[in-house]
């Protein structure tokens, strides 16, 4: 376990900045108590300070996981975010997608969003944003990035991927073993 | 009235403050310890263990405290104290013991030569002022005749050469042979302590050289940070990843990734959304 270097941070902000833009602040800097990112294994881990020196004596092959696991670096050296983050992403959302109760289902099985399954959306959402996306009793989904900006949805089939999928609560099945 | 039988079961009550022992005990009363070579019974061990052991912890506390009330007392304010003596046990050095340091070329040639190193005080009598001087440093003898107040020409020298500024640069010049030597000795000794197999003072300068072109790649104004390496650079060698530690400055590390943060997002993340805008203004 270590903080993260100076390009990694860099790396993992402009992910995570898709999502919540400048709100990542209110994680950084929290009132209550101070929290940290983390590397342990290629995995970013967001923790409080009591946790982490707890953590901080158990050793680099018996640490398994802990805290919030918001996601890994891949081996070329990218950020890939994990639905495990997604309590803090729906928080501080910027956009958001509402997609209908028939669609909800195709969504979870790690399914695009079309354009019949969309309740609502964020009024100014641009193209190729990280939106969050929830159920419309407003529970969050998962999150994907949007295919067409809001203005442009209104003129699309209903065929038609509005948002793509990038992960969904699904996942906490289907991919159990390498998500924490 | 009898009290006898009174006291004798008072007496029961208590075990007692004398145990026997095969083999005395040994005692360290500076920690607190007794050390038990007796064997244990066996028998007892397996049917009674529990009942056992503790019987037997509790006759060694008891020797341990008879042996703690037979130390010199003295009595102050907090109560009576014992004073324990000194430690008998002897804990082994946590480090191992340093290398020799190898002999400088100096003390070789003095091995070889069968030179003895005779002490010489420190301080010298000085006739011409009657005083005690030191033998070399401030205000030492060994200035070399470049404090007098004249100095005879040599039939050989040039006559208009200063001999006062000729003294001075000789003694110089011998400091700086020295220090040169000085340092030889401290490369030599290190090639011999460091490097176990076969390095000689050539490859450990070879080494540093290496060294230090690395560190003067990185003067730059960035501190090598955006410099382009060159093609066909071999990779450093030996230089190795650093990580901040894990708990560190909160303080700073806080900072740090606001920095970036403000970095990152400040490009897009403008406070005012000016397509949002726009499109307002379209309506």
């Amino acid at each position: 376990m270590r903080p993260l270097t100076e390009d990694e941070t860099k790396v993992f902000f402009e992910k995570l900045s898709k999502y919540i833009g400048r709100n990542i602040v209110h994680l950084i800097d929290r009132s209550d108590e101070t929290y940290y990112f983390r590397l342990h294994q290629d995995k970013v881990y967001y923790m409080s300070e009591a946790l982490m020196r707890q953590a901080i004596s158990i050793g680099r092959d018996q640490l398994i996981s802990l805290g919030v696991c918001f996601g890994k670096f891949t081996k070329s050296k990218k950020f890939k975010l994990h639905i495990t983050a997604l309590d803090y992403l729906a928080q501080y959302a910027k956009y958001k997608i509402w997609i209908k109760p028939n669609g909800e289902n195709t969504f979870l099985y790690g399914n695009h969003i079309l354009k019949a399954h969309l309740g609502r959306i964020t009024d100014d959402t641009p193209e190729h944003q990280g939106v969050v996306i929830y159920s419309m009793s407003d529970i969050p989904l998962g999150f994907g990035v949007t295919a067409r900006s809001t203005v442009e949805t209104r003129k699309l089939q209903p065929t038609d991927i509005v948002a793509f999928h990038q992960a969904d609560i699904g996942e906490y099945l289907r991919e159990q073993n390498t998500l924490f | 009235m009898d009290i006898s039988d009174q006291l004798e079961t008072q007496k029961s009550k208590y075990e007692t403050i004398t145990v026997e022992k095969q083999i005395p005990l040994q005692y360290d009363l500076a920690l607190l310890a007794a050390f038990d070579t007796n064997a244990l019974d066996e028998s007892r061990l397996k049917n009674d263990r529990d009942n056992y052991l503790k019987e037997y912890a509790r006759d060694g506390t008891q020797l341990l405290i008879n042996q703690i009330f037979k130390l010199p007392i003295t009595s102050s304010e907090m109560g009576i104290l014992a004073e324990l003596p000194e430690q008998i046990t002897v804990i082994p050095r946590e480090k191992p013991l340093p290398k020799p340091k190898p002999p400088t070329r100096w003390e070789r040639f003095a091995k070889a030569k069968g030179i003895q190193h005779r002490k010489k005080s420190k301080m010298v009598y000085d006739e011409a002022t009657g005083e005690w001087v030191p033998r070399w440093g401030y205000k030492g003898t060994n200035d070399d005749g470049a404090n007098d107040w004249l100095i005879p020409v040599p039939q050989t020298e040039d006559p208009f050469e200063d001999q006062f500024s000729k003294k001075r640069e000789a003694k110089k010049e011998r400091i700086a042979k020295n220090e040169a030597r000085h340092k030889r000795n401290i490369e030599e000794a290190e090639a011999v302590l460091n490097q176990p197999k076969g390095a000689d003072t050539r490859s450990l300068r070879k080494v540093e050289l290496q060294r230090q072109i690395a560190i003067s790649k990185t003067a730059t104004a960035s501190i090598g940070k955006f410099d382009k390496t060159l093609k066909g650079e071999s990779k450093l060698k030996g230089v190795k990843r650093k990580f901040e530690p894990s708990i560190g400055d909160v303080r700073k590390e806080k900072e740090l990734s606001l920095n970036i943060l403000k970095k990152v997002v400040g490009k897009k993340g403008d406070i005012v959304n000016v397509r949002k805008a726009i499109a307002k203004r379209d309506q």
